[in-house]
């Protein structure tokens, strides 16, 4: 078995505030980690620096298995909070810019296009300007631009932050297909719904992992009815 | 290789979409460089100028009525006050000149005029003394033709009386001829001749080039930067940084997208400079066009830095006044050869002030290659540091893998 990330002891602080204090997160191949916290408790930024865009205080972090670099990137699929698109283009420039940055050419590439776009439901939407796009319909693109060039490790910030109940269902049926054609997948969430598809959780509170796990373990382990309550129990409330 | 054009295309496409950024670029610079042209292109007016105390003066033919308002004293000074006219001349003794004041260029017009009207007043006046020494020599020619005529009878009267003492005497009588006649004056001008340019020169001539390569810089610098900027607010460079494309792919991939911009820029400001406004160029477009295309590279390797330093467009639009303006005051459109040693190095830290002296070279003085290598030379070499500095730049938000 590989590990397609893998961080160890990884310390981050910004001026006085420690953000990650000694977090260690193993992901195994071909599984779907859910992050999850409340927000300000670093999960943007631990997913940040598992991709390289930030430099841990001190720690350690190895991308399929050796230290991060320019190739890895080819197989990693990144979605930020923030949208990250090119307002000015179309739906379809956006994605055949972001395509040819990852080395994609000609008919393969098109065609990769219109099929990430379709999984996406934007087949009808790529010649419109990004501008005149809706914040779910930015989403979706934002995710499509993380897909099309079929990553094996895909790390997903809120994607699914903003969507109806009726996206967010087709979104995570696209995640499970990704899932069961071989790639890992870590996703931060608040939605507890979310959660139960999971493989894994990571519990992230206050720069701390404080529990790990299937989410069904974890809620035997600790006797509670939803992943939710492990966290009041572990703040050392009752539910 | 690919990921640069790749960077370059979206960046091409960007700013082809976006229509009103495209239209800032052409038709704001045409608009201001033809505002420039009326300003600085347009004759000067004349200016309005009064004499009082003329009616004792011989001085008068010097200030021709045209040109001169015949005052009275307390008109004169009226008139100066309400500003109808810029100055006055008093042709008493000594003459004086009154200036409105206000507005050195006005002042500069009027005793320009009045000057060149001083020097008829010493015309007239070497003339007077021309005539009143012609009167003293013919005087004396006449006393003289008077003793001749006297002499003449004495000679006579000897040759009657004494022929020896005649026969004594020199033979030297001369023909009196008159004293070579005062000719007239020889006009007192100068030959002027210009090794660049010519007289039809104005100001707007030597403004131009420098004003094509300002406009391209301005508008390069806020386009570019506020584009590289949204590329990190709106998280697209993390994007990037999280692909595998190199820092040098990023930063000239800008460089070649905007270049092409800066070439069709260039090219039409150029063209109009030349051949709609008909400013004095006697060197070869091509030449201008590199010229800018070199200075472009700078402003927006420049820019890209900046943007590093602002969090949003507002604090990137503060750097116009902090980099743009000095530039321009400095960029030698202005005299700058008196200032302070360190203003002047400061001038020199500034690539606008090397696309102005080659620019001026190439349009004005027509130089080739030789006359603009060391400047295009300076624009590189900032480019080059700025781009250098950029990629080291970037690489802080790839910290793990450059």
């Amino acid at each position: 078995m590989t590990y397609p990330v893998k961080g160890e002891h990884l310390y981050k602080h910004y001026k006085k505030q420690v953000v990650l204090d000694d977090v260690s997160l193993t992901l195994r191949e071909g599984e779907i980690y859910g992050l999850i916290g409340p927000s300000g408790a670093g999960k943007t930024t631990l997913v940040r620096i598992l991709l390289g865009l930030e430099k841990a205080d001190s720690g350690n972090v190895e991308l399929f298995e050796q230290t991060p670099t320019l190739d890895a990137f080819r197989s990693l699929g990144y979605m930020a909070q923030s949208d990250a698109l090119y307002n000015e283009l179309s739906a379809y420039q956006n994605l055949e810019f972001f395509a040819s940055i990852q080395g994609m050419r000609g008919k393969e590439k098109k065609q990769r296009i219109l099929d990430v776009a379709k999984s996406v439901g934007l087949e009808n939407d790529l010649k419109k300007n990004v501008a005149q796009f809706s914040g779910g319909m930015r989403r979706r693109l934002s995710l499509a631009a993380a897909l099309v060039h079929e990553p094996r490790l895909y790390l997903l910030d809120e994607p699914t932050v903003g969507l109806d109940p009726l996206i967010r269902r087709s979104i995570w049926t696209l995640f499970h297909y990704l899932k069961s054609k071989g790639a890992t997948i870590i996703v931060t969430t608040h939605v507890m719904d979310e959660v139960a598809q999971c493989d894994r959780v990571g519990l992230l509170s206050e720069g701390h992992i404080i529990a790990q796990g299937a989410p069904k373990e974890l809620t035997q382990e600790f006797g509670v009815s939803t992943v939710e309550d492990v966290f009041l129990i572990k703040e050392g409330m009752k539910p | 290789m690919s990921n640069l054009f790749a960077m370059a295309r979206r960046i091409i496409r960007q700013i082809v979409r976006d229509k009103r950024t495209l239209a800032l670029l052409i038709i704001a610079p045409l608009l201001i460089l033809t505002l420039v042209w009326y300003i600085f292109g347009a004759k000067t007016s004349e200016p309005n100028l009064a004499i009082i105390n003329y009616n004792s003066s011989n001085l008068l033919p010097a200030f021709k009525s045209a040109d001169y308002e015949r005052m009275s004293p307390l008109e004169a000074r009226q008139a100066l006050a309400d500003k109808k006219i810029d100055a006055y001349v008093d042709l008493g003794h000594p003459v004086n000149v009154h200036l409105e004041g206000s507005d050195p260029s006005r002042n500069g017009l009027a005793m320009s005029k009045i000057q060149k009207s001083m020097q008829t007043v010493q015309q007239i006046q070497v003339k007077q003394m021309q005539t009143q020494l012609t009167n003293v020599i013919r005087s004396q020619q006449k006393a003289i033709q008077a003793q001749q005529q006297v002499m003449k009878q004495m000679t006579i009267a000897l040759q009657q009386y004494a022929p020896s003492t005649l026969a004594a005497l020199p033979r030297n009588t001369t023909q009196a001829g008159l004293p070579s006649g005062a000719q007239p004056g020889e006009k007192v001008q100068l030959d002027v001749s210009y090794l660049h340019g010519n007289s039809g020169l104005n100001t707007f001539d030597s403004f131009g080039p420098a004003m094509v390569g300002i406009f391209v810089f301005l508008f390069i610098f806020m386009i570019g930067g506020v584009s590289f900027l949204r590329e990190r607010t709106t998280g697209t460079l993390d994007r990037l940084m999280a692909s595998p494309i190199r820092n040098y792919q990023i930063i000239c991939g800008y460089l070649v997208g905007f270049g092409l911009f800066v070439i069709v820029q260039s090219f039409i400001l150029t063209c109009y400079i030349v051949y709609v406004l008909k400013i004095y160029n006697v060197g070869s477009i091509l030449d201008v066009l590199i010229i800018v295309f070199i200075l472009s590279f700078s402003a927006l390797s420049l820019s890209i830095l900046l943007s590093t330093f602002a969090s949003n467009e507002l604090q990137m639009f503060q750097f116009i006044p902090l980099v743009i303006v000095p530039q321009v005051f400095l960029s030698g459109l202005f005299p700058i050869e008196t200032l302070p040693g360190w203003v002047r190095v400061i001038g020199n830290l500034m690539p606008i002030h090397y696309s102005t002296d080659a620019l001026r070279n190439i349009m004005i003085r027509g130089t080739g290659f030789s006359g603009w290598w060391l400047d295009g030379g300076a624009l590189l070499l900032f480019s080059l540091v700025f781009i250098i500095i950029n990629i080291y730049v970037i690489r802080a938000s790839r910290p793990l893998a450059s």
